[in-house]
């Protein structure tokens, strides 16, 4: 009758093991299901050399309730609003169980080097994207090095 | 093996790492642990029966391929189901002698390729550091030599000593010096070696044996024509193996570890054999219980034996989750367990989840007593006045006094420590010790009693192995403060 379903403590251990390149996430000392993220600027993009940084939750029904993910640094991305949230579908409709984590933290990374101004979540910056892309790129890479320098 | 988190990864440093891709075909993606109560999807997918159930009652698709899915479409599999059994049952036993030898090998650290080789038996060995680039390394590096060694130094182990080999051409070649090389070499040979029909008796090569004969020999049997076996389908499923005289088994495998392996082999094989659906129980049907009264919803409860406590939400949960059991207890599973088993799987579902749900509230001390088996009786008797005048304050101060100790035990240990500094670094194996702690659902629970007891409560400090307490006893004799505090928590549940 454990609290922590042994998938949690599972994918824990390999994130903490065997991490992903450019991705850390470590649970909470007070907390299991509550992870610290941080998560490398993608090369090539906007946001190369930044350092951003995420909390994530796995609710109590994870895995059948995607876990909550939220940049916790100001980032200018089409798809990630001022309070950071995210619009990631993965993380909405198309949630599985087969998913995990490590999944999830690829996908934000993912998401990062290529957004989606087509489907926006902060219209303003979206707008900005569609209409002047290298201008919004330039701003977005001055974001970076202003909120998510490497320490 | 149950209680220790097996992963695949545990074959990465293995002599055979791709077993690592068997370890996680063999598991549900869902939990991540070994398939329990296989289930086939339309789309070919395969989860545990619970699992997908599950899922299925929050989203009708597959977590695979997102197709439709419906539960009514789930298929069981018993020949997986058996798979995964045989395979857990001689898992550790694989593990154990495949894995590398690292500990007790004598040039820790040594990396050199001629010293490894020079070692004796041990020179199965890569070091113990050495990641899986490393063994490549070795493998290339003697893979110009390893061909004309095959042939010309087979049986000359002794010129081998001073020179790199590869992995698999050692094992051959000191296959009759240690054990261990034997057994590894029996079962590289298993795939190419006669094994005996467990039924005839004769020797085929395995292959043939598994594809053709057998069903061969079995059919044949079954018509009555040999009648010196008996027939398989009459055995029961813990028989002791009718194959391997020992005289003959020591042809192909060295021993013991074999021999478990075939006990168990067979006793899957005739657990498939004679597997049937079991036709006995009806399906739960999915209820729209939502839309029903409560004490419509109490009826339906009632009519399963099932508790009716709780709000008309806990009861749907309950309700769910029971018919989640159910169906894949009794249409899915090979060996169906007593509704009795059931029950009490639901009741430890609620009580996990109770703990869960009761994280912020003040009922955490009701979580707390309702996972203990012991004391619950008493307990609840207590409770049934807990909102009333009648409560005995002393009688629950006296059946949780020993929790009560601990959790101010705890408690002080816990301020002083943040008085001592907070300067300790948390390590890693402070992080695994939390991972343990958190399982048992008292973890939580515990804290937060100790935050209304202690004003300042430092969570960083719950590591107790740095604090060093002179007299947990000592503290423990003042009868006044202890009761003042057993007082609050009284009244604190009382208000609850």
């Amino acid at each position: 009758m454990a609290s922590l379903p042994k998938r949690i403590i599972k994918e824990t251990e390999r994130l903490v093991t065997d991490p992903v390149p450019g991705i850390t996430a470590e649970p909470h000392d007070d907390n299991l299901r509550y992870f610290k993220v941080t998560i490398e600027g993608p090369a090539g993009s906007p946001y190369e050399n930044g350092l951003f940084h995420l909390e994530l939750y796995l609710p109590d029904d994870y895995p059948m309730e995607a876990p909550k993910v939220r940049f916790l640094t100001k980032i200018y991305h089409p798809n990630i609003d001022r309070l950071g949230r995210i619009c990631l579908d993965i993380l909405k409709t198309n949630w599985s169980p087969a998913l995990q984590i490590r999944t999830v933290l690829l996908s934000v990374q993912a998401l990062l080097a290529s957004p989606n101004p087509n489907d926006p979540l902060a219209n303003d910056v979206a707008e900005d994207w569609i209409k002047n892309e290298t201008g919004a790129k330039a701003k977005a890479k001055e974001w970076t090095s202003l909120y998510a320098k490497k320490e | 093996m149950e209680n220790q988190i097996s992963d695949a990864s545990d074959f990465a440093h293995t002599r055979i790492p791709k077993l690592s891709q068997l370890d996680t075909l063999l598991r549900c993606h869902i939990c991540k642990d070994f398939l329990k109560v296989p289930v086939l999807t339309p789309c070919g997918h395969t989860f545990c029966s619970v699992c997908i159930r599950e899922y299925i009652n929050v989203q009708a698709k597959c977590p695979l391929c997102l197709t439709e899915l419906r539960d009514s479409m789930l298929r069981s599999e018993f020949l997986v189901s058996e798979i995964i059994d045989t395979y857990r049952s001689i898992r550790s036993d694989i593990l154990e002698i495949i894995k590398k030898p690292e500990d007790n090998a004598e040039s820790r650290g040594n990396t050199s390729l001629i010293e490894l080789g020079s070692e004796q038996d041990d020179s199965l060995i890569i070091d113990a550091d050495s990641n899986e680039d490393d063994d490549i390394q070795i493998i290339e590096s003697s893979g110009r030599k390893s061909l004309k060694r095959t042939t010309t130094d087979l049986t000359g182990s002794s010129s081998l000593r001073n020179g790199p080999r590869s992995k698999y051409f050692k094992t051959n070649s000191k296959a009759k010096r240690s054990s261990t090389a034997s057994r590894i070499d029996s079962m590289i040979k298993k795939s190419v070696e006669l094994v005996p029909c467990p039924i005839c008796e004769k020797y085929f090569p395995v292959k043939e044996l598994e594809r053709t004969h057998l069903d061969e020999c079995l059919t044949l049997q079954s018509l009555g024509r040999k009648p010196k076996e008996e027939p398989v389908k009459s055995k029961p499923v813990l028989k002791k193996p009718r194959v391997t005289p020992s005289e003959k088994s020591h042809l192909l495998r060295s021993h013991q570890d074999s021999k478990i392996e075939q006990d168990d082999s067979v006793s899957h094989v005739d657990k498939y054999l004679n597997s049937t659906a079991d036709t006995g129980h009806q399906r739960l049907p999915k209820l729209d219980l939502p839309s029903m009264t409560i004490t419509q919803v109490k009826q339906k409860l009632t009519n399963l034996g099932l508790s009716t406590n709780g709000s008309k939400q806990d009861m749907i949960a309950r309700y769910n989750y029971f018919e989640i059991l159910w169906n894949s207890n009794f249409c899915d599973s090979l060996n169906p367990v007593e509704v009795s088993e059931l029950k009490r799987q639901l009741l430890s579902w609620e009580a996990s989840r109770k703990v869960h749900n009761n994280k912020g509230s003040s009922n955490s001390i009701g979580a707390l007593m309702t996972s203990r088996s012991d004391t619950q009786h008493a307990y609840k008797k207590l409770l049934l006045n807990l909102k009333t005048d009648k409560f005995d304050r002393k009688g629950w101060c006296t059946l949780f006094r020993k929790q009560f100790r601990r959790l101010i035990k705890d408690a002080k240990k816990m301020r002083k420590a943040s008085i001592k500094g907070k300067e300790e670094v948390v390590s890693d194996k402070i992080q695994e010790d939390l991972i343990v702690k958190a399982e048992t659902p008292n973890q939580v629970t515990k804290e937060k009693i100790a935050d209304a007891v202690v004003e300042k409560p430092v969570p960083d400090s719950t590591n107790e192995e740095h604090v060093s307490d002179p007299s947990p006893e000592e503290q423990l004799t003042d009868p006044d403060l202890s009761m003042d505090l057993l007082d609050s928590l009284g009244t604190r549940s009382h208000s609850a």
